[in-house]
């Protein structure tokens, strides 16, 4: 809108989408915007957290922002004490999340928060590695309670057990309160979650400024690749089919894996020969936990991993084997990797003087001491612990059914967690009165009211950014974690100016090289099987699980994501010039445009529009 | 070669040194050789490939301007024409060269009075050598500059001027080259600029030449720009003066050098840094000599410091230990060095 003008538009002008009416009624109060609180939200900023929830939330997975709110914020508030940032605050807006960070302008309250901070950070920093482990332990533990829980239909009468222990409680009561253990164990993981990020992302980020400092030309790309970690889990799960391909070449059945048949289908066929059950038991032995692998952030339940859908991984699989008959080595040259890295940090290094050699020695090694919690608590987290959460939700979503009061599992995604402990009341109270109830017409009719909603909400295109901006952005999760900066501001500022139709846009520069071809607007993982060899894929949040994508395409433009983001690792890794954080990508790219990538600056230049482009083809 | 030679054998004179090689050219003989000298006397005693050449001392103009401004005097006359007599003889041709005056005082001051500095690109034969080395003090000595120099207090008799007589690279392209950014001070990268044949066509800021910023580490290009090059200066066919020809559109959109080329600057910027330190703005041309074999090289013309200021932060002092950097980043909402 006001090119020039530093606000953008007012959280409390933007429309409903058509169909999308009672949308407010899906999502607890206090994450809608108010009038109350009006003057003071109008003035504030608030981003489109694209990087973990692109799609609208479903009211259930609710669940993720809503323990990233207290657990991220009560380590930033209350635990660390920062002694300039206050918590990041959540709204709903057409089913989308908008955050906006808060900073502390009293510098009374500054001084005092300080001493209390220091002492705390500096006691996990100095003992980063005892306490990384420890938090390895304690993730596993908890993602091993939660593989325990069970949720199991209410049985027609109660178990004889029941009387002859003297137990007392029932089933049904059991029921209530592995509810109540799930939901706390998805909070206590979201502690863990935190536990180290700040911390880790003021020690990269304290890196990065230093080297922008000293080289003002240094991209983040070559920042990252001089801490980046060689040999880390989030790269297990591509490196686990990496090998499973050479293994079916190995035993001779790659035929069956490229046939590019359904996974159901090759595995059925596998299991006619003795090298094929050989290969899909070695497949079985890797699955958990490297399997546990989500096709998207993490935080949605509609993103489902590898192990529930195999479609993505066999995909891959096809194309490593193909990779591997024609006799390329598919393992990563770990060597040859390490010593770029050094090659890199020393050439660097050599510029400087010696004092700052010295700073920059001894920052580089807490960053890549850091690291390791950055890049694998992905896993542990995201990958690993919320694909179980989520399938533990469809087996609750099937006790339902089997109550009587949905019509599918995945009903139960259209309720927000505090709504299923009232359905869970009410099926609690059917099988205790044996009678119908009124329940089963009020939730079905309900999820099947939120699924409508939901579709129109999907066609809502959110902005960047509502309200507000101040002055600079600088404070570091927001920096870091979600990208965006002044100059991120700025040009999302410029971008909705220009209202979008400009010829160029600029991101984040977060892998080097340029690239030029047809553009592939993918918004779900389902739509990579449209992807042409040799597109540039344009999508709102790439994952690291559509890696097979990343084989064949020529480069990667996302609406979200920073340099450390999932996208910009994996684009790195194929060396693939990429665009993340644009803000505006999708909505400004149609399939089939012609672009230019370029990987070293950020922009990204629409050549020409498809429409252009078929009409000469059609011989205009 | 210091031009003994032709002095009157009954009354052997001491040398006035009136000509002096470059090679012997150390920063503590400023005064009476000049800065660009002294840069090139570091190049060759560096062991780079420049172009041969003597250097005409201030003392030499100091006397020139005493004698009344009345034409070379005979030891004067030997002196240079049996240097330039030495280049050639090296070639096995005669030798076109460029006749440059160098300022004696502070090189900035040389931009600053721009104009009053002089080159002479192409001169051949001993007589055309001596007109031009004449030319240039003619130029040092005009009232303009005199006036000038008043204004700036500057005394005539502790300045002089210094005349380089340096064999003409007939360049197909040259410009310059700065081993570090000289606006950000950055180390990391390494700026070229070129055009098409002799470079002061860019030194003189008569094109817009091609630029490259190239990553030193990686050996990548990390930006690049293609310039407006309209013209360009070359050396005539009968090698005995320099024309200044259009160059045609084709040649206008493409670059002046190549991969090939830039990366041979980029190792003679690491060469040049690893003999004579950080931070130096580099001529250089790629082309000729007359007499010179095979194909065309890489020349380093002149080598000078960096002079601008670059905005470089502070290092951090030697108490503040990695841990004690990082906690301040997060403890303050402003950091000094925010990126952009």
């Amino acid at each position: 809108m006001n090119q020039g003008q530093r606000f953008f538009r007012s959280p409390f002008d933007i429309q409903t989408p058509p169909g999308a009416e009672g949308w407010e009624s899906m999502y607890p109060s206090y994450l809608l915007f108010n009038d109350e609180l009006r003057e003071r939200d109008e003035q504030k900023l608030w981003f489109f957290d694209q990087m973990h929830n692109p799609e609208p939330l479903y009211p259930f997975d609710l669940m993720m922002p809503e323990s990233w709110l207290v657990s991220l914020n009560q380590y930033t508030t209350r635990v660390w004490n920062l002694p300039t940032a206050l918590g990041i605050e959540h709204r709903i807006v057409n089913g989308y999340l908008y955050l906006s960070p808060n900073v502390i302008d009293d510098p009374a309250m500054a001084a005092e928060r300080e001493p209390v901070f220091l002492e705390r950070a500096r006691h996990y920093f100095d003992n980063w590695d005892d306490i990384y482990d420890n938090w390895v332990a304690k993730a596993e533990d908890c993602i091993a309670r939660l593989k325990a829980i069970r949720f199991e239909p209410l049985p027609e009468r109660e178990p004889t057990e029941t009387v002859l222990g003297h137990r007392g409680t029932t089933t049904a009561f059991d029921l209530l309160t592995t509810y109540s253990r799930y939901l706390e164990n998805m909070h206590e993981m979201a502690y863990y979650h935190f536990e180290m990020l700040n911390l880790s992302y003021g020690a990269y980020l304290t890196f990065l400024e230093f080297c922008k400092g000293h080289f003002p030309a240094i991209t983040d790309d070559m920042v990252a690749r001089m801490v980046a970690g060689i040999d880390v889990i989030l790269y297990r799960p591509d490196a686990e089919l990496r090998r499973l391909a050479a293994r079916a070449v190995e035993l001779g059945v790659g035929g069956a894996l490229k046939s590019g048949a359904a996974p159901d289908a090759v595995v059925a066929q596998l299991r006619e020969s003795d090298a094929g059950r050989q290969w899909l038991d070695e497949l079985e032995a890797v699955k958990d936990p490297w399997f546990y692998y989500s096709t998207g952030s993490g935080y949605c339940h509609a993103k489902r991993a590898w192990i529930d859908d195999m479609r993505p991984p066999f995909a891959a699989l096809a194309d490593y084997v193909g990779r591997v008959e024609r006799g390329e080595d598919l393992s990563r040259p770990l060597e040859a990797l390490r010593e770029e890295r050094e090659r890199l940090a020393g050439g660097y290094r050599d510029l400087l003087d010696e004092g700052d050699a010295a700073a920059f020695d001894g920052l580089l090694a807490l960053a890549r001491q850091v690291f390791p919690f950055v890049e694998n608590h992905n896993f542990y987290v995201e990958h690993w612990h919320h694909s179980i959460f989520f399938n533990k939700a469809r087996e609750l979503g099937a006790v339902l059914v089997a109550a009587g009061l949905l019509d599918a599992d995945d009903d139960i995604f259209f309720l927000h967690r505090y709504e299923v402990y009232q359905v869970l009341y009410e099926a609690e109270a059917r099988w205790a009165l044996g009678v119908p109830t009124r329940s089963e017409h009020t939730w079905r009719a309900e999820v099947a009211r939120r699924r409508r909603i939901y579709a129109a909400l999907e066609k809502w295109n959110p902005p960047p950014a509502l309200g507000v901006p101040p002055e600079t952005v600088t404070e570091p999760i927001t920096v870091t974690l979600f990208g965006i900066n002044s100059d991120t501001i700025d040009r999302w500022l410029a971008a909705e100016g220009a209202d979008g139709t400009g010829d160029s846009f600029a991101g984040l520069a977060v892998s080097p090289g340029v690239a030029e071809g047809v553009a592939r607007v993918v918004r779900q993982v389902e739509e990579l099987d449209e992807l042409i060899d040799g597109e540039i894929l344009v999508c709102p949040l790439t994952a690291p699980s559509w890696s097979i994508v990343f084989a064949r395409i020529a480069a990667a433009v996302s609406d979200g994501g920073g340099i450390m983001s999932h996208a910009a690792i994996v684009s790195r890794e194929y060396r693939l010039p990429a665009v993340a954080a644009t803000g505006v990508g999708t909505q400004v790219v149609h399939t089939g445009d012609r672009l230019r990538v370029d990987g070293n600056t950020g922009v990204v230049t629409i050549l020409e529009r498809a429409g252009v482009a078929t009409a000469r083809a059609a011989g205009a | 070669m210091t031009g003994q030679h032709g002095q009157p054998a009954a009354a052997p004179a001491l040398d006035p040194g009136y000509v002096v090689a470059t090679e012997s050219c150390l920063p503590e003989h400023v005064g009476n050789v000049g800065g660009k000298a002294v840069g090139l006397g570091s190049l060759l005693r560096a062991g780079q490939r420049v172009a041969a050449s003597f250097v005409v001392t201030a003392g030499a103009y100091r006397d020139y301007v005493s004698a009344g401004a009345r034409g070379l005097s005979p030891a004067m006359r030997d002196a240079i024409g049996d240097s330039y007599l030495a280049l050639c003889d090296r070639r096995g041709a005669e030798v076109t060269v460029a006749v440059r005056s160098s300022a004696t005082i502070e090189d900035s001051t040389e931009a600053s009075c721009a104009g009053q500095f002089r080159t002479y690109l192409g001169a051949s034969g001993v007589e055309e050598v001596l007109e031009q080395v004449e030319r240039c003090w003619i130029a040092a000595f005009e009232p303009q500059v005199g006036s000038y120099r008043a204004a700036r207090q500057i005394e005539a008799a502790d300045d002089g001027l210094a005349v380089i007589v340096q064999e003409l690279v007939d360049a197909r392209a040259a410009g310059v080259m700065f081993t570090q950014h000289p606006r950000t001070g950055d180390r990391s990268l390494v700026v070229i600029e070129s055009s098409y044949g002799l470079g002061e066509a860019v030194v003189g800021g008569e094109v817009t030449p091609d630029l490259f910023e190239v990553n030193r580490i990686t050996g990548s290009v990390h930006d690049s720009r293609i310039g407006a090059k309209p013209f360009e200066h070359r050396l005539a066919p009968d090698g005995r003066s320099v024309l200044t020809l259009p160059v045609d559109d084709g040649r206008q959109r493409a670059w002046s050098i190549g991969e090939e080329q830039v990366m041979a600057l980029l190792a003679l910027a690491r060469d040049l840094e690893a003999k004579l330190g950080r931070g130096l703005d580099v001529e250089w041309a790629i082309g000729s000599i007359a007499g010179m074999a095979g194909e065309p090289a890489l020349f380093t013309l002149q080598v000078r410091p960096i002079t601008a200021g670059t905005g470089r932060p502070a290092a951090p002092g030697p108490n503040v230990d990695a841990v004690g950097h990082i906690l301040d980043r997060l403890a303050s909402r402003r950091p000094g060095d925010q990126a952009p």
